[in-house]
């Protein structure tokens, strides 16, 4: 049991690092930061983290400047449960509570990053140079956020400038010819506060041997400019407005005769205005734009001539206005109303869709007593493309006493169909396959039909007349916090997402040509289970270790089923008579790993301006696909192995406004290559041992 | 036990024939385990160079489960190969070129378990070849890339009714030459059928056992 001994190390060693601290006596001045941070997405008002009903991680800037990170993934797979996994052609999206990315929301300062072709949002497109810190909210969300906050949500809080003039460079260059730069200039005086940033970032990317001779990663170049402004009228009216704008060019060569690139690019603009009347209430008006665009073409390297090109633009519009009322410090109200409206112009889709979605949503937080905290919420999202819905969430927590609390919370989450299961109208030039959107079956499997492509219908039109549904899902987390001594913080949380209606695609006709016309269904029911475990001891200013651990099972229904009733049969080696499997034969979904945990050790050396860390993660067995042809992922499948990447990072502050850093991420160099042409199980996003150093100015 | 026996049988690739030039009506004839290795099913057409698709044509490789073997005749033949395709001597043509003529009351249906599993034959599932297309056509799974591997997909157990009304149950195993452990769809050789079979000789029986 693997298992065990893995859980006996996370849970019982910090009990033992507990006794000793006992024995030595805690210290009195330490200042726990911990218990003062402060978190505004759980709500979206301003709470203590740790008084907090819900299961929140908070990302300081302090952490992001000591471990030397550049864009949001790398920093992002360093906490307890989250990862990245390249998920199609989409890039690096994030994986919580054994949930795909596109179940998550990424929120720049409480507004959503866009720009989903496949549903994954590339979370590398996110430079942490600017960050103030990042709070990474777990479980159902959809009562304060709607669509897409089903597996949780992550808020980026962007910087806000000192008083005066004030600047940071910062220049960072590591292996693979990586370059990252920060510039950030800021400026407060008494009402006016303005801050600007830019980030450029580019890398020759990298080439595993044996992989057909191609880029595993194609050389890219982004920048990113951020300006944000903000003028107090008065004592009581604050007005915010900022804009982001990002460029990404990256060399697109999927096979060896064909060569193009990718351009995307993605801006948005968010105006605020904050009113606070007295004591008791405090209004936000809130207008949100951001348009993402993404063009791509592949040229044939023999003659130069087009081979294929498409496009894809998306565009966001989100008014809102939100109030919160405190009556007095036992309860306070927040409510709030908008209109999210949405197009998409992209190849192969046969309209311009637009979706407009007004909602209204409602919060109470309270404290009944000095131990109870009670967050009932709820939000309506009325849509025009598919059923309304109503999403509920309620969490309590109970402090039993100083040392010891509770928390439980329950929501509902939905993830909306997006554009492409409704209106996609592809035809794959190459193998000749077609995906069309459900909205788009009823008028083109005719039009097909009249063309002489289908041969029969495998699912009747009539099955597409009614609604796509929204994948939804009920979320339970539960969690004890513990702790035993001002130092020392244990935390557990136990989850569980029953996920339904989950989409997926059929074949719903036949084609002359021998290939299938496929679209999308609501079939699937998924549950994700699991437990987390967080612990943080700080026995002094010098020192922090910290560490995590993700137990998570995740599993189809269906596939379940499929076991339990002897249906699923394997083979030992693939030339092999055929037996039957067992319902513990089966694995679960792919791309997750049933055991990560993480390891994290800060050190400063205060006499000489000096830090370092060290951190480890690990990440269990996974399956990428299923390898013998069962359509299962059981454990006579080909899985990726287990592996453990440390990372180490040195930085040390000459008077300080200066500071110099080295580091090297992947010390003993792991890699999982392709063993040849046609090994599909390797890891393609951990090209080995990097290297970098970097230089940080501030004025 | 009876699995265990059977297995044996079928690696030692024992080749029985019936021996059923006996003058005795009442004799019952012994059920036949049989495996047959790379057996060669070619085609033309498919996908160019470029990859576009190109008819197919091509004789099918026909099969006699009465001789255990691979014939010629245009009329004794159970079931016959041509590249991925599977068709029975039984229904008519979906309309591909060169497919041969359909003399015989062949059937046949896809069912799910282990080739031991498959014990008696349900013949409400019998089905044949139609213009909608071959009974057999679900055999395997296509890997895609980058692999692109063609495997049989495990738990499928072909139940054939022969052209002269009896049955056998088939066990695909290997799409590539010499069945190799490990197959490789780059080198080694496509279209090659190995497969683990049970032919019950006697008219009208259902079971094999």
């Amino acid at each position: 049991m693997k298992f065990k001994s893995i859980f006996i190390i996370v849970v019982f060693v910090p009990f033992f690092c507990l006794s000793q601290q006992q024995v030595e006596k805690s210290n009195d001045t330490i200042i726990t930061q911990y218990l003062n941070e402060v978190v505004v997405t759980a709500t979206q008002t301003i709470r203590q983290l740790s008084s907090l009903p819900l299961p929140v991680q908070i990302i300081a800037k302090k952490e992001l400047k000591e471990t030397g990170s550049t864009r949001l993934d790398a920093i992002l797979n360093e906490q307890t449960g989250l990862i990245t996994v390249s998920e199609f052609v989409g890039g690096e999206g994030i994986q919580m509570q054994g949930l795909d990315s596109q179940y998550s929301l990424i929120l720049i300062d409480g507004v959503p990053l866009i720009g989903r072709s496949a549903g994954t949002l590339d979370v590398s497109r996110v430079s942490v140079g600017n960050i103030k810190q990042i709070e990474v909210v777990k479980g159902a969300s959809s009562s304060l956020y709607g669509s897409k906050a089903l597996a949780g949500v992550i808020n980026i809080i962007t910087d806000t400038p000192k008083n005066g003039f004030n600047g940071d460079l910062s220049y960072r260059y590591g292996t693979f010819n990586t370059h990252d730069t920060n510039i950030t200039l800021g400026y407060r005086k008494e009402k006016f506060a303005i801050q600007s940033f830019i980030n450029r970032n580019s890398s020759d990317g990298y080439q595993f041997l044996n992989a057909a001779d191609l880029n595993t990663v194609d050389p890219y170049s982004s920048y990113t400019f951020n300006s944000k402004l903000s003028y107090k009228l008065n004592e009581n009216t604050k007005i915010t407005a900022s804009g982001r704008y990002y460029i990404q060019d990256q060399i697109y060569a999927p096979t060896l005769d064909e060569k193009g690139e990718i351009n995307s690019n993605e801006w948005n603009t968010h105006l605020k205005a904050n009113h606070k009347s007295g004591e008791k209430w405090n209004s936000y008006f809130e207008f949100y734009a951001s348009r993402y665009k993404a063009e791509e073409y592949l040229n044939s390297v023999a003659d130069n001539s087009l081979f294929s090109e498409s496009d894809y633009n998306e565009l966001l519009i989100r008014p809102e206005i939100r109030t919160t009322y405190k009556s007095n410090e036992k309860h306070s109200f927040t409510s709030g109303f908008g209109l999210n409206h949405e197009t998409l112009d992209r190849t192969d889709f046969t309209t311009t869709p637009e979706f407009n979605s007004p909602f209204v949503y409602f919060q109470y937080d309270g404290n009944p007593n000095k131990k109870l905290n009670v967050i009932l919420g709820a939000r309506f999202d009325s849509h025009n493309e598919y059923k309304s819905q109503f999403s509920p969430k309620g969490a309590l927590r109970f402090e039993l006493n100083d040392k010891i609390s509770f928390k439980g919370s329950v929501g509902y989450g939905f993830k909306a169909p997006d554009f492409r299961q409704l209106y996609f109208d592809f035809s794959n030039g190459f193998v000749g396959y077609t995906i069309l959107g459900y909205n788009t079956v009823t008028t083109r499997i005719p039009e097909l039909e009249n063309e002489g492509q289908i041969t029969n219908v495998v699912v009747p039109i009539s099955e597409f007349e009614g609604q796509l549904l929204a994948e939804n899902s009920v979320a339970y987390n539960f969690g004890v916090n513990y702790n035993p001594i001002s130092t020392l913080n244990l935390e557990i949380n136990l989850f569980r997402n029953d996920i339904k209606d989950l989409i997926d695609t059929r074949l719903i006709a036949n084609k002359t040509n021998g290939q299938g016309v496929f679209s999308y269904y609501n079939v699937n029911n998924v549950h994700t289970q699991g437990l987390e475990f967080n612990t943080t001891w700080k026995p002094n200013n010098s020192l922090k270790i910290s560490g995590g651990y993700q137990l998570l099972y995740a599993k189809d229904k269906k596939a379940k089923d499929a076991f339990k009733d002897g249906e699923v049969f394997a083979r030992k080696s693939s030339n092999s008579p055929a037996f039957q499997l067992n319902e513990d034969d089966y694995f679960g979904l792919y791309n997750r790993s049933r055991h990560m945990a993480n390891l994290k050790v800060f050190y400063t050396f205060k006499k000489w301006d000096l830090n370092t860390n060290i951190r480890g993660k690990y990440r269990s067995k996974y399956g990428l696909f299923d390898t013998n042809s069962n359509n299962y992922l059981d454990a006579y499948d080909g899985f990726v192995n287990a592996y453990t990447l440390w990372d180490w990072a040195i930085n040390k502050t000459f008077s300080n406004n200066y500071e110099i850093g080295l580091g090297v991420d992947n010390i003993f160099n792991f890699t999982d290559a392709p063993e040849s042409v046609n090994d599909a199980l390797f890891i393609g996003n951990i090209p080995g041992r990097m290297l970098y150093t970097k230089l940080n100015i501030q004025f | 036990m009876k699995t265990v026996k059977l297995f044996t049988l079928l690696t030692l690739f024992i080749v029985t024939s019936s021996c059923s030039n006996d003058n005795d009506d009442e004799i019952f004839l012994q059920i036949e385990t049989n495996s047959v290795m790379n057996l060669h099913a070619p085609q033309t057409g498919g996908m160019d160079q470029m990859g576009n698709p190109v008819p197919i044509s091509g004789e099918f490789t026909k099969f006699d489960f009465s001789t255990g073997t691979t014939t010629t005749s245009d009329t004794e033949w159970d079931i016959a190969f041509r590249g991925t395709s599977i068709i029975i001597n039984g229904g008519v043509s979906s309309g591909s070129t060169d497919e041969p003529e359909r003399t015989g009351n062949a059937a046949a249906y896809m069912a799910t378990g282990t080739i031991a599993s498959v014990k008696a034959v349900n013949t409400s599932l019998l089905e044949q070849d139609s213009v909608n297309g071959y009974v057999l056509s679900n055999w395997y799974t296509y890997a895609g890339p980058p692999t692109h591997l063609i495997t049989p997909t495990a738990g499928k157990i072909i139940v054939v009714r022969t052209q002269d009304g009896k049955y056998a149950k088939i066990e695909l195993l290997s799409y590539y030459k010499d069945a190799p452990e490990n197959p490789d769809a780059y080198t080694d050789e496509e279209r090659y059928f190995t497969f683990n079979y049970v032919y019950q000789p006697n008219e009208g029986e259902l079971t094999f056992e």
